[in-house]
């Protein structure tokens, strides 16, 4: 199914806590290499929507597909039955995800947290695994910092070790869920820049951010989404100089 | 009236030739062996039975809420006698009676009981754990039993330490109510000698001095055992003094921020 599908495929997504619609028909396509973010006001959906993804909540109604495949449930006859739960660890396994808290190991060094999944879950040898878990904090330019805990780290370089730690299980799509709303502002730079430097080497990324100048610099397109539905998207030119629903202008005048 | 006047009739020389008496060597190491094997039972259960309890199937969760219910609610003296004395009633077999001696039913008793602790224990240290720490190991592909044993439990061990060791001290201590199932612990051993000789206040401290060895040798053990686990997340005290303050609570802990 390579290159017939997209990388990422949302068909009528709908997400409800309790009575709380948060995703209300999300639909869209992320092409192979494309890096789209994602803006809109807090409470809009967005967190929600890539931990649909990834099966971290399981959606209520509509489809989720991942380079071809149905995350979460499996086509029976017609019916879509929840997938047991090591498929699910498998698919999540080529999904890399990056929180707004950092979410690293705190018990586990840089190295520690970069090499556990690819051993542990990879089945990677430990030399193997260590080799490649240097490469990756050297990618992020933590190489100093690979016996560190991540109590003794800096907010952008704790991120940069969750980048590391996801990069390590050589994921075919990354998820960014405002990684750099937690760090004060002088640490906003690092983190942007390894996620620039990502996106270079054609990594397929959503990235749910509040950084519209990251948004203009390095995204193929631009969603806003607002009440549980995209409201507009398109490139970064036309969305910021020439969007045409109102709830965008407005959005926009809050936020530059 | 006249008060009494005490007597003052306390001989340290006795206590000094019983300190190292081998009825009570042995009693000592019966009350160390019994409370080890206890609570490392009351630990096993009370992992698994804190896992049942949180679990949604109330296949699971129900029998848990039950044995913790149970065996904290009713006195521990009595499940001693239950499993002691009224077990064999059950089954009216001498072979099987002849299997269950004191120090069998002492560990299995102590170890049943503390289990029910221990399940509130294990479980705050399971929930003390950020809900992050769960997503971010299901994103990297760990099944939640996975997660559990590499991500989760390592923390939850850290805020389960301390309260462990507390209920590892009471467990030598309560260790001694076994002299109702006849076996012979320390506080037994001691008082099996000043029933015959009569020097009650001699053997008692002979019995005290040995618990309190224990406890202190278990203490400083516990804040050892709480620095290497506190590995990441602060810094050790490095000299002997400090790590003692800080086994008796009496030394602050340094948290980095």
């Amino acid at each position: 199914m390579q290159g017939i599908f997209p990388m990422i495929r949302c068909e009528g997504v709908h997400k409800r806590f309790g009575s709380l619609e948060v995703l209300r028909g999300v639909t869209f396509d992320v092409a192979r290499g494309e890096v789209v973010v994602m803006a809109g006001p807090s409470g809009s959906g967005k967190s929600t929507l890539l931990r649909c993804i990834n099966h971290l909540e399981k959606v209520n109604q509509g489809r989720i597909y991942v380079d071809g495949q149905p995350v979460g449930y499996r086509e029976v006859k017609g019916k879509f039955v929840e997938k047991g739960e090591r498929e699910v660890a498998r698919m999540r396994a080529s999904i890399g995800m990056v929180f707004q808290r950092f979410n690293l190991f705190p018990h586990l060094t840089a190295l520690g947290n970069v090499i556990d999944a690819p051993i542990h879950v990879r089945k990677m040898s430990r030399t193997e695994g260590r080799r490649a878990g240097r490469a990756m904090l050297e990618k992020v330019g933590l190489s100093d910092k690979l016996d560190a805990y991540p109590a003794q780290l800096s907010g952008g370089q704790q991120q940069r070790v969750a980048i590391a730690r996801a990069l390590a299980m050589e994921p075919k799509v990354m998820l960014f869920d405002e990684p750099t709303s937690a760090l004060d502002p002088e640490l906003v730079g690092e983190v942007l820049e390894v996620m620039k430097s990502l996106a270079r080497e054609g990594m397929t990324m959503i990235v749910v951010t509040h950084e519209m100048g990251f948004a203009r610099e390095v995204a193929d397109r631009v969603m806003l989404i607002d009440e549980g539905v995209v409201v507009e998207e398109g490139p970064p030119a036309q969305f910021f100089t020439n969007p045409r629903h109102e709830r965008t202008k407005l959005f926009l005048s809050k936020i530059l | 009236m006249s008060i009494p006047l005490p007597s003052l009739d306390f001989d340290p020389s006795v206590v000094w030739r019983f300190l190292f008496n081998s009825v009570i060597l042995e009693g000592a190491r019966t009350t160390i062996i019994v409370a080890i094997l206890a609570q490392a039972l009351g630990l096993f259960l009370g992992l698994l039975s804190a896992l049942m309890r949180m679990s949604k199937n109330p296949l699971l969760s129900v029998p848990a809420n039950f044995y913790v219910w149970f065996f904290r609610g009713t006195p521990l003296l009595i499940q001693l006698l239950f499993w002691y004395n009224g077990v064999p009633q059950l089954f009216d077999n001498p072979d099987i009676t002849h299997q269950l001696t004191s120090f069998r039913v002492a560990i299995f008793a102590l170890g049943v009981n503390e289990g029910a602790y221990m399940t509130e224990i294990v479980r705050a240290g399971i929930e003390s754990v950020e809900a992050g720490q769960m997503d971010a190991a299901k994103s990297l592909g760990m099944t939640s039993g996975k997660a559990m044993r590499r991500i989760i439990l390592p923390q939850a061990l850290r805020v389960v330490l301390p309260p462990t060791g507390n209920e590892f001290i009471a467990m030598l201590k309560n260790s001694s109510l076994c002299f109702a199932i006849a076996l012979v612990e320390l506080s037994n051993a001691a008082r099996s000698i000043y029933s015959t000789n009569l020097n009650v206040l001699e053997l008692l401290a002979v019995a005290s001095i040995w618990y309190l060895v224990m406890t202190t040798a278990f203490s400083l053990l516990q804040a050892e055992l709480e620095a290497r686990l506190a590995v990441g997340l602060r810094e050790r005290p490095r000299t002997l003094f400090g790590r003692m303050t800080e086994a008796f609570g009496t030394g602050r802990t340094r948290f980095h921020d």
